[in-house]
């Protein structure tokens, strides 16, 4: 199980959606949804700089985040670059686009899960990789 | 894992029993039974009630969502290109910003160039006038040395001239004692009378002849001058 979890989503319901499915795959005991990038970036400055020991293990960044002023992609850069890369982290996205994809990676990001209606399976597959990607021995993986 | 006291567990268990409320969410998870079968049993049928809630809860939400799919998508559409347009604006901002720099450097090299270009001509006006006070010096100079040299000339004249006034005059002198001498002793004058009056006419001439050369070279430098 994934010790604690960090969403950060701009779609209220999909926060119900993850929250439920976590709990039914027994994913994390402890999940935290922020709407907004900015939000989450003040967030990780905070823990870069007074480095607490609540930071979450596991991070999912939406791709485009309504309202914020960057997207997922330069949030994971910013938390890879400039706040010490000490979290596994990727996109959890409708999208499937292969540029963004590549971009994605360029920035740091480990996976990209892609969001539908079945969103389950994926995380369950995820689930069983985790132990990898926090080993650093997974490398980029796409979950359709 | 949290373990539940004795009474706490029965107050729990006859709770679900009289008013089916149970605990809910992840705390089920962390919960120790502690060997008692009935706690068990309570925690497992709480942890199913609360994964039959989410599962229903789940699926209605998947369907509100599914219904908003559109919706969203167009709004995560136009999120993306507002932030894509204000991406461009500010590009294009900075470009516009970079092109003012650029034409303000440019204007600061022109300007730096005009002041160049009139310095060179300050200079060149400088270097000739320079040239022109070197002429001025180099004329003077030539002027200087013209008439020095022409001094030294009329002072050399001069001397030539004293020269040979006092040997016209030393050899009128002399004849002129001469003829004297021959006069008073009674000698005779005829050889030494008539070379008397050659040799002063002969002087005359010759005197007349040098002061006429040199009034005629002392006009020509005069004239030669004022030209």
């Amino acid at each position: 199980m994934i010790d604690s979890i960090l969403l950060i989503d701009d779609e209220d319901l999909f926060h119900l959606v993850f929250e439920d499915a976590c709990s039914l795959l027994d994913i994390t005991l402890s999940l935290k949804s922020l709407t907004s990038a900015d939000e989450a970036e003040k967030l990780f400055r905070k823990w870069f700089e007074e480095g607490t020991e609540n930071k979450p293990e596991c991070i999912f960044v939406d791709l485009n985040i309504i309202g914020s002023s960057f997207d997922g992609i330069e949030l994971i850069r910013k938390v890879n670059y400039e706040y010490g890369n000490g979290f596994v982290i990727g996109i959890i996205s409708s999208s499937s686009d292969v540029e963004e994809q590549t971009r994605a990676l360029k920035a740091g990001a480990q996976f990209w899960i892609i969001k539908s209606d079945d969103i389950e399976p994926r995380l369950e597959e995820f689930k069983k990789d985790f132990k990898k990607y926090k080993d650093r021995t997974q490398s980029f993986k796409v979950y359709k | 894992m949290i373990k539940v006291d004795k009474h706490t567990r029965k107050v729990l268990i006859d709770l679900h029993k009289n008013k089916n409320v149970s605990l809910e969410g992840n705390i089920l998870k962390v919960i120790d039974p502690d060997g008692d079968e009935e706690f068990a049993a309570y925690i497992k049928d709480s942890i199913d009630k609360d994964k039959d809630n989410r599962r229903r809860r789940l699926e209605i939400t998947k369907q509100v969502q599914s219904q908003n799919k559109e919706l969203y998508r167009s709004q995560k559409e136009n999120d993306r290109v507002n932030r894509q347009l204000t991406k461009a604006l500010d590009e294009a901002e900075e470009s516009k910003q970079s092109a003012i720099k650029a034409k303000d450097e440019a204007i600061k090299a022109k300007d730096e160039a005009e002041a160049s270009k009139i310095e060179a001509l300050h200079q060149k006006r400088k270097a000739d006038k320079a040239r022109v006070e070197a002429e001025n010096a180099k004329t003077v100079a030539e002027n200087d040395l013209e008439l020095l040299q022409k001094k030294t000339q009329f002072e050399l004249i001069g001397t030539i001239v004293r020269v040979a006034l006092w040997v016209i005059l030393g050899v009128g002198v002399v004849t002129t004692l001469i003829y004297i001498l021959a006069l008073a002793t009674n000698l005779d004058t005829t050889v030494i009378g008539s070379t008397w009056s050659n040799i002063i006419g002969i002087l005359l001439t010759n005197a007349f002849s040098i002061v006429g050369t040199i009034m005629g070279v002392k006009y020509a430098s005069g004239k030669n001058g004022e030209e």
